[in-house]
């Protein structure tokens, strides 16, 4: 990576990002009119608008210092989506009686494989950037991940980390379902299969999914046992093959079967057809108060885990009163996205009565052609 | 596996050399007198036709249930009545999946063989008089147990057949026959072998079993057919590989539910024969010596729910779009998940492990001293495969009637009849396990983790809730 290079990155990314947002801002327009016009669709139809303008008058990157610029131009723009994905789950749940589901999916499903897209992209190019300014100012480490892409992911760590942040948590943390009256500990979380496995993959995509999995298996197990002593324990499994690594997570959560679906892939989908529980009130006034939020949401375990610990910090009175971490329900859908973004899949298999098993597999980076979808 | 090849070749080479002698130039008639009695084409077309006349008396589950309770001889003859309409039409559908195939495979001797033997039960059953009492049910009774007996080896006899013609006929073609085939076989044993058992329990008289209704079993108990099959494959293992794994039952280990103990021991059978062979294989393959217990097999047993009905759960803002559910009441299931660290199945296979005859079994063989017999097809070799075409020769050779001739036959015969005598081999095992499974709504799904181990979820469907279930 030299000067060069990276001012060539920086354009790169100036020029291919308003491609892709053009791309979406007509995804957009072909739909019918009573979605576009819906609270939250509209919301994000305005944001693409204004980020496409913006970026098409960006001057060109000349220098070091023009890149520098760029990337804080490029964080900004960041951090005003980040309330994309809640908005655009709100508007379409509601838009979800006027498209069929496939229809309803596939749309949800290009804008968020394109905001991936385009965020890897971003965040790849400001991660190389300040690795290449630490590097002329010497605070370079050694072995630091190329961009974004950690060469030597070890899953075991990964799981690890999840698992701790999520066990740290008060016992009545999801407060839409009955926790018990005891103070009982989560389930610990036992890993096996191939332990030692790492391979090359985006950390922040890896963890996410393998967070939102085991909050789910926390939650179903704690509510599928409220009177016990201890609950029964969750496993994850490792398992390497030559060209991609599987992580199976086993849970006694009671199955994931409900009234509101038919099969476990109906999880996957925002539309109430598929998922009657889009459209419960709950669900619709969480995704709400999220989207209205400064915060909004990024996806990122980092930012569950800030607000967390913000608000223990803060030491609210009662859980009740305010929802650090409402249920906005997307984290299967979302999970399933990251998990097929490079071409992997996740698939879920249920036991009604006694637990879930959840298969995610990823594909090791740079051994295929990876089918990128942009 | 080596000495189970040595062992079985100077029996192939007898074998092969007794059906060799006896192949001469072969004339159509000789399919005829392969099987003594069995009628022409010709002569029971008519009698074809006249039953696919008939409307089919389709038999549910409540109608089955509802002629063993309560048991009398009035609903023993009724049993009788739908047997005999529904035996025939179910044998006469074979008979003519069986002549619709293609000329040259119908040629094959051992489909030559099949097709016979079914023209020959049609007609037998086609003929039945009316059964009007007790005594006369009993004759009935008798004569379809032998006819069930007589095509005990029709599986392991349409596979060599089918292996042979391989080059005649796509994999697909193969399975769907093969699916209708199986299907409509399980449907006849149904019928034929509840009506057995009903009759057999009103002649016991008032000593009536509680948790029966003839083969369906009120309070079937998976834990108990697990140690019940675990123990019988376990010896399999042993007996081919010298060791074999534990199997650990976990969950709802006490459930019971209503169903055909019949099918879940044979597809439980199935299922552990490739985890105990998966299990060893890995074990030995990675070198580890008997201090090392091999990984057990993990059963996970889940109960039926109960299940609430979804009805009108619909969001308020209905009818008007056109794009609203309508969720159905769920059937029950009892669940079972069959863990093992076997290794899993590599990802080049998975595709074609619910297909016919795919097999990792035998494939450093016998073959090679075998080349007077053409096996051409889908390699499958010697090694304990080779039982089973033993089977199905032995089968041809001597009479109708399975068991062929002599000790070897005898050996061999059991273990075919049953369809699970050898640990490996014919690749039929999870296709029909799966057929199986689906006969009465339920399913079989295979989840490989390449490199480590296989999960197979099983969900059986309980009959005392399964009004919609056609037989046959």
């Amino acid at each position: 990576m030299n000067e060069e290079r990276l001012i060539k990155s920086a354009n790169y990314v100036r020029t291919e990002l308003p491609v892709r947002i053009a791309h979406r801002l007509r995804d957009l327009q072909a739909l019918p009119y009573v979605v576009v016009t819906q609270e939250g669709v509209a919301k994000v139809y305005e944001l693409y608008w204004t980020a496409f303008d913006k970026f098409r008058r960006y001057p060109q990157v000349d220098t070091l210092e023009d890149n520098d610029a760029f990337c804080v131009f490029l964080r900004n723009i960041l951090d005003e989506h980040s309330t994309v994905i809640p908005s655009l789950s709100l508007g379409l749940s509601l838009s979800s009686p006027y498209l069929a589901p496939d229809r309803l999916d596939a749309f949800m499903r290009r804008m968020l494989v394109s905001r991936i897209s385009r965020r890897v992209l971003v965040e790849h190019h400001v991660a190389l950037s300040q690795s290449f300014n630490n590097k002329l100012k010497g605070t370079g480490q050694a072995g630091a991940p190329v961009g974004i892409i950690h060469t030597g992911l070890n899953v075991k760590e990964s799981i690890k980390r999840c698992v701790a942040y999520l066990r740290s948590r008060p016992y009545d943390a999801d407060q839409d379902v009955s926790s018990g009256t005891q103070n009982v500990d989560w389930s610990e979380v036992v890993i096996d299969g191939h332990v030692d496995t790492t391979f090359p993959y985006i950390r922040e995509h890896l963890e996410y999914i393998i967070f939102e999995l085991l909050k789910n298996s926390f939650r179903a197990t704690r509510s599928k046992h409220p009177d016990a002593s201890r609950l029964p324990s969750i496993r994850a499994t490792i398992v390497a093959a030559s060209h991609q690594v599987t992580i199976r997570i086993s849970d006694q959560g009671g199955g994931i079967m409900s009234s509101h679906i038919t099969t476990p892939s109906d999880l996957f989908s925002f539309s109430h057809v598929r998922n009657a529980a889009r459209l419960d009130d709950a669900r619709l006034g969480a995704l709400r108060t999220v989207s209205s939020s400064s915060r909004g949401m990024k996806a990122t375990v980092d930012e569950q885990v800030k607000t967390w610990q913000t608000a223990t910090a803060e030491h609210t009175p009662s859980p009740a009163s305010l929802a650090p971490h409402p249920r906005i329900g997307i984290g299967l859908p979302m999970s399933n996205i990251f998990a097929t973004y490079f071409g992997g899949s996740l698939e879920i298999v249920s036991m009604d009565g006694y637990g879930t098993d959840v298969y995610l597999r990823l594909p090791r980076l740079g051994t295929n052609l990876e089918g990128i979808e942009v | 596996m080596n000495h189970t090849t040595s062992l079985w070749r100077p029996y192939l080479h007898s074998a092969t050399r007794s059906t060799r002698h006896s192949r001469r130039q072969f004339h159509l008639g000789d399919i005829h007198s392969a099987v003594p009695d069995a009628p022409s084409p010709t002569e029971i077309a008519p009698l074809l036709e006249e039953f696919a006349k008939h409307s089919p008396r389709p038999l549910t589950l409540p109608k089955l249930f509802s002629f063993g309770q309560p048991l009398t001889a009035e609903s023993i003859l009724e049993s009788a009545s739908y047997v005999l309409s529904e035996a025939p039409r179910l044998f006469g559908s074979r008979v003519r999946n069986l002549e619709a195939l293609p000329f040259i495979v119908g040629m094959n001797p051992f489909i030559a063989r099949i097709l016979a033997a079914h023209r020959k039960s049609f007609k037998t059953i086609a003929m039945f008089p009316p059964v009007t009492s007790l005594e006369e049910n009993t004759r009935v009774t008798a004569q379809l147990e032998a006819l069930v007996q007589a095509h005990a080896n029709d599986i392991p006899t349409m596979a060599k057949g089918f292996q042979e013609c391989s080059r005649y006929m796509t994999p697909e073609e193969i399975s769907e026959f093969l699916d209708s085939a199986i299907r409509n076989r399980i449907a006849v044993r149904l019928i034929a072998e509840q009506h057995i058992a009903l009759s057999r329990a009103l002649q016991n008289g008032g000593k009536k079993v509680e948790e029966y209704i003839g083969v369906i079993h009120l309070a079937c108990s998976p834990k108990q057919m697990i140690r019940m099959c675990g123990s019988f494959v376990s010896e399999l293992c042993e007996a081919t590989f010298g060791s074999a794994p534990k199997i650990i039952i976990d969950g709802d280990v006490d459930s019971t539910f209503v169903y055909v103990p019949v099918h879940l021991e044979y597809i439980l059978t199935e299922i552990l024969k490739n985890a105990f062979r998966a299990s060893v294989e890995r074990h030995h393959k990675q070198g580890y010596s008997s201090r090392h217990p091999i990984p057990p097999i993990y059963i996970t047993i889940s109960p039926p729910g109960s299940e609430t009905p979804i009805a009108s759960s619909a969001p308020s803002s209905s009818t008007a779009h056109p794009f609203i559910s309508k969720h159905k009441q769920r059937p029950h299931f009892l669940s079972m998940r069959i863990r093992d660290e076997g290794g899993g199945v590599a990802e080049s296979n998975i595709n074609k492990i619910f297909s016919y005859s795919f097999t990792t079994a035998g494939r450093n063989s016998v073959s090679a001293s075998m080349d007077d017999i053409d096996f051409s097809g889908s390699g499958g070799g010697g090694g304990p495969y080779a039982a089973q075409h033993i089977g199905g020769m032995a089968a041809l050779d001597g009479s109708y009637g399975g068991g062929g001739g002599g000790l070897f036959g005898e050996m061999v015969g059991r273990g075919v009849q049953v369809g699970t005598g050898t640990i490996a081999g014919l690749g039929y095992g999870l296709p029909m396990s799966r057929l199986y499974a689906k006969y009465f709504g339920g399913s079989l799904d295979f989840i490989s983790l390449d490199g480590w181990g296989s999960d197979v979820f099983l969900k059986l469907r309980c009959l005392d809730d399964a009004e919609d279930v056609v037989i046959g």
